[in-house]
């Protein structure tokens, strides 16, 4: 804790260089600039999908059977957890097949829900940023003139409220349940689960999306992860259907 | 999902030919709202409406909206109240009885669902097209350049309508929602949708239709807070000869509302933990038409 006034004039001074400098903010490459929207906005439009194995682990991992071996998503690869909540990450990730909130279809939780193996749209309005997902068709709406309601409420997929910084996109997401993970690897969080999402154009095709986590009742200190978001070039790409729990019923009934 | 219980269980047991009152009807775009008067009504008002344009100069349907006239899923029909469906006049309104002209082994299996089975919609399957359109709620309408974009509060079902030119999937695929494909004419929006699973019925009593369907839905507007909605069905493995439903759609007056999130599903199995669902589940899956 002692060297963190020191950790924040660095960064400070390294931020006040960067806005001198002609590159842009934190995470982006080179000098685009996103087209606008009618009203004005930058144009994140389309279908948009990751190609990262961060839905089995958020971390670097190696393969097994049916688990592709994949660089972690999570800057500095650790996640600062609490002595008695890293216990519990172990246990779930022993009794992953069975614990995971995934596999009994549930609404996975952000950020979860944007590194799933879907496809996923962003549809902009005035004053709001909706994305539907493919998977178990979830949907986000994302308030650009509200405030979070005062709560207390536990949702699967928070309360999502967003600004624009520049072209960056930025959502605070708070209001979460505690039964979602964030991977097939047994990381989780609880009901005080703080989510920053910030949505950053880096070209006409891709979008850096990077993730602070806050969580005080889990985790030692705030972390973050940071991920490529790839546009469906595919003529047509459009988005269809994973009916996760109709497809278990189904196969339930028919034993 | 508790409500869709109670409110089947009542159906089950209650029958369902007590005579419909009138009065529960209100105004919508200067027409009655109940659907057989508003779709004749609304045909002439769209003809004399001008309707507001987005950016791109589409008719601009942008905007939360809810069922009018339609007061529950009990029965597309006409029929009595029930616990949360207070009855209705049919909203079918071709043929002119308002009745859905079932082939023979159809109308025997429908007839059959209401003692026998549970309304699919309790599991939180996504409802279907045209059921989307007249489910419970709030719902919101989103536009981009090329799409449509429906919204409904009830599971969180949306529905991405193309309004550019693309191929259909194969016929042989298969969706809850299946595949819109959506084209103006003039300032009605039509929508073709095939690809349906059949999965769900039109409402609690198992009004039914195949996966062979084809839905054809216009949209109109017909006044700045007032939607014409109607849906001709053409389904030659259940019906005699293609019908249309039809009903309103009113804009919600609140401009600060905000859909919140509505997780069916989810609460289903946490309300009844273990296998309360896939104990009964038989109850829920309906007879299909013959090969």
């Amino acid at each position: 804790m002692g060297t963190r006034p020191i950790s924040l004039l660095i960064l400070s001074l390294v931020v006040s260089f960067s806005a001198l400098a002609p590159v842009r903010a934190e995470g982006q490459t080179g000098t685009y600039v996103a087209p606008r929207t009618p009203d004005g906005q930058p144009d994140l439009q389309g279908v948009w999908q990751v190609l990262n194995t961060a839905a089995w682990d958020i971390q670097d991992h190696h393969a097994q059977l049916g688990v592709p071996a994949g660089t972690g998503v999570v800057e500095g690869n650790e996640i600062p957890y609490l002595p008695a909540a890293l216990n519990k990450k172990h246990e779930n990730f022993a009794n992953r097949q069975t614990l995971d909130p995934e596999t009994r279809c549930f609404l996975p939780g952000v950020p979860r829900i944007t590194y799933m193996p879907f496809p996923f749209q962003i549809v902009q309005s005035r004053n709001q940023v909706t994305i539907l997902y493919e998977y178990v068709h979830a949907v986000r709406h994302i308030f650009l003139n509200g405030e979070h309601p005062a709560g207390p409420i536990e949702w699967w997929m928070g309360d999502s409220r967003g600004r624009w910084e520049g072209d960056t996109l930025v959502v605070d997401v708070i209001h979460f349940n505690a039964e979602t993970w964030f991977d097939r690897a047994g990381n989780h969080h609880s009901e005080a689960l703080h989510v920053i999402e910030r949505y950053t154009p880096a070209g006409p095709d891709h979008i850096n999306y990077e993730v602070a986590i806050e969580d005080p009742q889990v985790f030692t200190r705030p972390w973050k992860m940071s991920m490529t978001l790839y546009r469906r070039k595919d003529p047509h790409s459009e988005l269809l259907e994973y009916e996760c729990f109709a497809y278990k019923f189904e196969a339930e009934w028919q034993k | 999902m508790k409500w869709h219980g109670v409110v089947l269980g009542v159906a089950l047991v209650g029958g369902l030919s007590v005579p419909v009152a009138g009065q529960k009807y209100g105004e919508l775009a200067g027409c009655s709202d109940e659907p057989q008067q508003f779709h004749q009504c609304a045909r002439t008002k769209a003809k004399e409406f001008n309707p507001p344009r987005t950016p791109d100069g589409k008719p601009d349907f942008r905007g939360h909206w809810s069922r009018a006239g339609v007061f529950g899923t009990d029965n597309i029909e006409e029929h009595g109240p029930g616990l949360g469906d207070p009855g209705g006049t049919s909203l079918v309104v071709d043929p002119a009885d308002g009745r859905i002209p079932y082939q023979p082994w159809a109308a025997a299996a429908k007839a059959g669902y209401e003692d026998t089975h549970m309304d699919p919609a309790a599991l939180c399957y996504l409802p279907g097209s045209p059921k989307q359109l007249y489910t419970a709620g709030v719902n919101q309408i989103l536009q981009t350049p090329d799409s449509v974009i429906f919204l409904n509060d009830y599971t969180h079902a949306y529905r991405v309508i193309p309004t550019d030119v693309r191929p259909r999937l194969g016929s042989h695929v298969r969706f809850f929602m299946g595949t819109s494909r959506g084209r103006w004419e003039g300032n009605t929006l039509v929508v073709d949708v095939t690809n349906q699973n059949a999965k769900t019925w039109f409402d609690h009593v198992g009004n039914f239709f195949s996966d062979a369907a084809h839905v054809v839905e216009r949209w109109t507007m017909i006044g700045p807070d007032a939607i014409h909605f109607e849906a001709r069905i053409d389904d030659p493995k259940v019906y005699t000869r293609p019908w249309t439903m039809a009903f309103g759609l009113r804009r919600n007056a609140d401009p600060a509302f905000e859909m919140w999130e509505n997780a069916c599903h989810e609460g289903n199995v946490l309300r009844w933990p273990g296998t309360d669902l896939t104990n009964h589940l038989e109850l829920y899956f309906g007879a299909r038409p013959p090969n």
